[in-house]
């Protein structure tokens, strides 16, 4: 076992470094050039103080001081690459990158990545525990109920709901969802996440914060009931059709213990598996809903980046994304290995 | 030539039972029959394949209702926007923004017609009409935007009162009565009828003169012309005096109309106002040069100064009336002139016999087209012809009519009336069967035309995914080695790269060059079909893995055919379910991917409509409150479509899967 996890840790890594590489790459195609724009302000304001020739020349020193400083000093990409990351050393003989917690800086809100990032991030953890715990409570006994009562007019509705579930786009439920809350109803808030101008603390803050998350948390769950209510209701039936079940029935076991002890275990392996890398995917699936309902999370401050092309914060958004993917199979095949004993991980 | 016909048999006997199949079963069937009597029931029915996988589709009616569905909505994008001779992308027009649907845009009420039709008037979305027993009606979408005023709503004392004059803005209406008294009714907001202190208190409003709204008209009958504007309303007295009140931000020339004396018309175009003093010699509009250049047609022609014009037909204009962007002069010696522009599609006007001319006072004016009855009774209509409001009914231009009969003209309408006031004929605009959006194109229109564009996307993306699925899971299923695990690996990196952040990033980086727009959508496809294909690959690399092992392939290479052979004709075919079934899903789901990004504003952009671009206007409440139309139709397009998509996907996959048949 311990061989295997170092096996697939070294491959995430790999894979990671690859990723990032492409990614690296990719968004260094933008053509901004902060080295030349830092040095141009500078220059520009010393205008009235040198003339003509002399301002040429201190710009050229400027934007040489600034290259260096910002390690854009090479055209070569892997060196860049290096010096983000921070393995390889700037002019002045320091490493400065990721490694060294040198997120990057936001343009747009004039503060380093890592402070901007912050307070979405925690927001989006909140939004997607919520969620997952709602989603899992309701799908799994329904998943549950439906394959045990297969055929019935329950199932067979199930079914057909799953399969518009599964088929639609959030958005649509966004705003299907805010016409009969907000428009129709007007029982809940359409966008924000605190009453304006309301300063709560404690207890009020949390049910304030409930109260408008209560509709983005009905959204998620409800576009991602559907997928999970099929996979439980097809691993029941997997399970419901072995052997053992036959012999415990058989047996004479009450049907409440075969299946919810004999059955449930069985279907319990691909759920699980699924689980892990469905509340991972969430983070970048719940971009549409934070943006609709205008809450200060991961996808709004990614939406918002890009279209202020503010590029640090959005590569850094992307390799977070990317690096939840990789931990996200990772933990699914060690935890595969863990809960089915046929699984032999050690190969 | 053989190898042709490789392929037909190949596809013959997956669609068709097989001659040898059939010639052996006949052979048992005979040694059966000898040796005992057989009843039909023992009769085995050999099916090929792919038969027996349709029958099982077909048995599924959930599915079948599907495919029908898929077929239809296919169709309709494909044939739907051939029929739209007339729509654009770009389409814009102002005064048609956020209509609901309706279809009553020219429906006169029946108690209208039966109470004799006095005058019809209508600027906007509406019409309101008079009848000759002093009542009015108004029919058309009456909803004013998100006001939640419901012009529709006659008040009571206008009901009640013996109206003579009436006039519809684009979001009011005028009446006056026989007393004098001026009523309004619609939105109130700048002015547009009536006294509000908000109004009063807003600079950019002309306030109705305060004598107006208390006294009313000391003379109803001197009155010569009500018009409404764009949130602008004027009475034209026969002596030259003029009431105008209403909002400076609509009409600039607004100001320069405040005081003027001694007018004999005046009209609104879109932008300005225009007027007719006395003398006749040029348009008044308070502004140097805006009416200037003159032609004798609408649409081609040369054009020459106003004043030449002037002296040349008959030293004086009579009238004026002003569609949205241009002006006609109807001269003294009964030819017209024409000032400013109309449409590009519009028509052009009708060649007149020797001697025929437009009698003045039936010429009226719409948005875009003109329509008039001359004096040897006919009735031609030209200008912008979009909604067909500048097509004459053959009925009509066959008939003869004579003096008594009259025209009005809405927005996009005619009606032509009878000396008893009986309705005739009417063409034009009768509403929109979807509403229009916020340009005020038609929705169903962008519908058809951006479901084309959807599917487009999403099927061209699907067959790059596939492509690419294909390639790379054969060689690395068939290879196997070191090939299939660099291959495995390569795919799952391009599978951890989540697919709707990145393809974002990429689109918005893309449109930072500077491309054509169908450059643009190819790349998107690219972009989609580029990340999207590991699924597939991964599945055909376990279908060919397996079949690779299995017992037939095994015998088949032990009797020496040939590895082309082997993938082509025994293993193609097993993996054949598999790609077939992933177009289907694959489809959908690219569809979703283009909506999704062109509704976050990264995919197609603004005139160019795709579903999800569409639904782009539905990202605030107001909006999804008010302008229900707006999101439903294409929200329900969408979803139908991938919804019957994916189940037919779904059971594609349980008709190709031979263990399902025992699940069921």
């Amino acid at each position: 076992m311990g061989k295997y996890i170092i096996k697939r840790l070294l491959y995430v890594f790999v894979v990671l470094i690859l990723l990032t590489f492409i990614l690296y790459n990719v968004y260094s195609l933008v053509p901004q050039n902060r080295a030349y724009t830092d040095a141009k302000t500078e220059v520009n304001s010393m205008k009235n103080m040198l003339k003509p020739e002399e301002l040429n020349a201190k710009f050229d020193e400027l934007y040489l001081k600034y290259q260096r400083l910002y390690g854009t000093d090479t055209n070569n990409k892997i060196v860049r690459y290096l010096r983000w990351v921070g393995v390889w050393p700037f002019y002045d003989g320091h490493c400065n990158g990721l490694l060294q917690g040198n997120f990057g800086y936001s343009w747009e809100e004039r503060a380093d990545v890592i402070t901007v990032i912050g307070e979405p991030m925690k927001n989006t953890l909140f939004l997607n525990l919520f969620v997952t715990v709602i989603a899992l409570g309701v799908t799994i006994p329904l998943g549950i109920h439906c394959a045990v009562k297969r055929g019935s007019v329950l199932d067979k509705t199930v079914q057909v709901v799953t399969i518009i579930g599964h088929s639609l786009p959030i958005f649509i439920f966004c705003i299907f969802f805010i016409f009969i809350f907000c428009s129709l109803l007007g029982w809940l808030p359409p966008s924000g996440m605190k009453t304006p101008g309301s300063n709560y603390t404690g207890w009020k803050w949390f049910w304030d914060r409930v109260y408008y998350m209560i509709l983005p948390i009905i959204t998620l769950t409800f576009s991602s009931l559907a997928y999970m209510t099929r996979l439980t209701r097809t691993a029941m039936l997997d399970a419901l059709s072995m052997d053992c079940i036959r012999t415990a029935r058989a047996k004479g076991v009450r049907e409440r213990t075969v299946i919810y002890s004999h059955a449930w275990r069985n279907a319990l392996i691909p759920i699980i598996t699924v689980v892990i890398g469905w509340f991972l995917g969430l983070f970048g699936g719940s971009m549409i809903t934070e943006s609709m309902f205008a809450l200060n999370g991961m996808g709004t401050l990614f939406l918002k980046s890009m279209r202020t092309a503010d590029y640090d914060v959005i590569m850094l958004i992307e390799c977070f994304y990317v690096f939840i993917g990789l931990v996200g199979n990772l933990i699914t095949d060690l935890v595969y290995g863990l809960v089915d004993p046929r699984v032999r991980v050690n190969k | 030539m053989s190898k042709k016909k490789g392929i037909i048999n190949w596809f013959r006997r997956l669609l068709f039972p097989g001659k040898e199949l059939k010639e052996l079963a006949d052979q048992q069937l005979n040694e059966k029959k000898e040796e005992k009597q057989v009843t039909e029931k023992d009769v085995i029915e050999i099916t090929s394949p792919g038969k027996q996988v349709a029958q099982k589709f077909f048995r599924n009616k959930l599915a079948v209702g599907a495919l029908i569905v898929v077929f239809l909505m296919f169709c309709f994008v494909i044939f739907a926007p051939k029929f739209m001779k007339n729509y654009s992308d770009s389409y814009t027009e102002i005064t048609q923004k956020n209509v609901p649907p309706t279809l009553t845009m020219m429906s006169v009420p029946k108690k209208l017609q039966s109470e004799g039709i006095k005058s019809i008037d209508g600027y906007g979305s509406f019409s309101i009409g008079l009848s000759n027993a002093g009542n009015v009606y108004i029919w058309g979408a009456t909803q004013i935007n998100t006001t939640g005023i419901d012009i529709g709503d006659i008040p009571e004392e206008v009901q009640n009162a013996n109206i003579l004059y009436v006039a519809a803005g684009v979001d009011h209406c005028i009446a006056i009565d026989d007393q004098g008294k001026i009523y309004g009714w619609g939105n109130n907001r700048m002015g547009q009828y009536g006294y509000s202190e908000e109004a009063e208190n807003d600079p950019s409003v002309v306030v109705m003169p305060q004598e107006l709204h208390e006294n009313g008209i000391p003379n109803v009958n001197d009155i010569k012309k009500v018009a409404c504007g764009w949130q602008c309303t004027a009475i034209l007295m026969n002596d030259g005096t003029l009431y105008i009140w209403g909002n400076m931000h609509t009409y600039a020339n607004l100001e320069k109309f405040v005081d003027k004396q001694g007018l004999v018309d005046i009209d609104f175009t879109l932008n300005y106002i225009v007027g007719l003093d006395k003398k006749g010699q040029t348009i008044f509009s308070g502004l140097r040069k805006m009416y200037e250049d003159v032609r004798e047609d609408t649409v081609m022609g040369s054009t020459t100064k106003i004043k030449e014009f002037v002296k040349a037909h008959g030293k004086k204009i009579v009238g004026i009336e002003a569609t949205s962007n241009s002006v006609v002069l109807i001269m003294k010696d009964g030819t017209l002139g024409f000032v400013g522009d109309l449409p590009l599609e519009a028509v052009g006007m009708p060649k007149l016999e020797e001697g025929e001319y437009f009698l003045p006072e039936t010429l009226s004016a719409g948005t875009y087209h003109i329509t008039g009855i001359t004096n040897k009774g006919n009735v031609y209509s030209w200008g912008g012809n979009h909604f067909g409001q500048a097509s004459v009914p053959k009925k009509v231009a066959a008939m003869k009519v004579d003096e008594t009969y009259k025209i009005f003209t809405g927005a996009f309408q005619n009606y032509l009336v009878d000396g008893q006031g009986k309705l005739i004929e009417k063409w034009g605009l009768n509403g929109y069967i979807f509403g229009t959006d916020t340009y005020g194109a038609d929705q169903f229109q962008r519908i058809a035309n951006g479901g084309l564009m959807t599917m487009t996307i999403g099927a061209v993306a699907v067959i790059i995914e596939i492509i690419i699925g294909i390639i790379i899971g054969c060689i690395a299923g068939y290879c196997g080695g070191w090939v299939d695990i660099l291959l495995m690996r390569i795919a799952e990196v391009v599978g951890n790269i989540p697919l709707l952040p990145f393809a974002l990033a990429l689109s918005a980086l893309l449109a930072q060059v500077n491309m054509s727009a169908t450059m643009r959508i190819f790349i998107l496809m690219c972009i989609i079909g580029v990340l999207s294909w590991t699924g597939i690959a991964y599945m055909l690399r376990a279908q060919i893995l397996l079949a690779r092992e299995s017992e037939y392939v095994l015998a088949a290479k032990s009797m020496g055919v040939r590895e082309t052979r082997i993938a082509v004709k025994h293993i193609l075919p097993n993996v054949l379910s598999v790609i077939l079934v992933q177009i289907t899903l694959g489809f959908a789901s690219c569809m979703l991917t283009e909506s999704s990004m062109s509704y976050l504003g990264f995919g197609v952009s603004y005139p160019q409509p795709t579903w999800g671009n569409m639904l782009n206007a539905a990202t605030n409440s107001t909006v999804i409150k008010n302008y229900w139309w707006q999101w439903v139709f294409t929200s329900l397009f969408l979803s139908i479509t991938t919804v019957c998509i994916n189940t037919v996907g779904d059971a594609l996959r349980d008709a190709l899967d031979p263990k399902s048949s025992s699940k069921e």
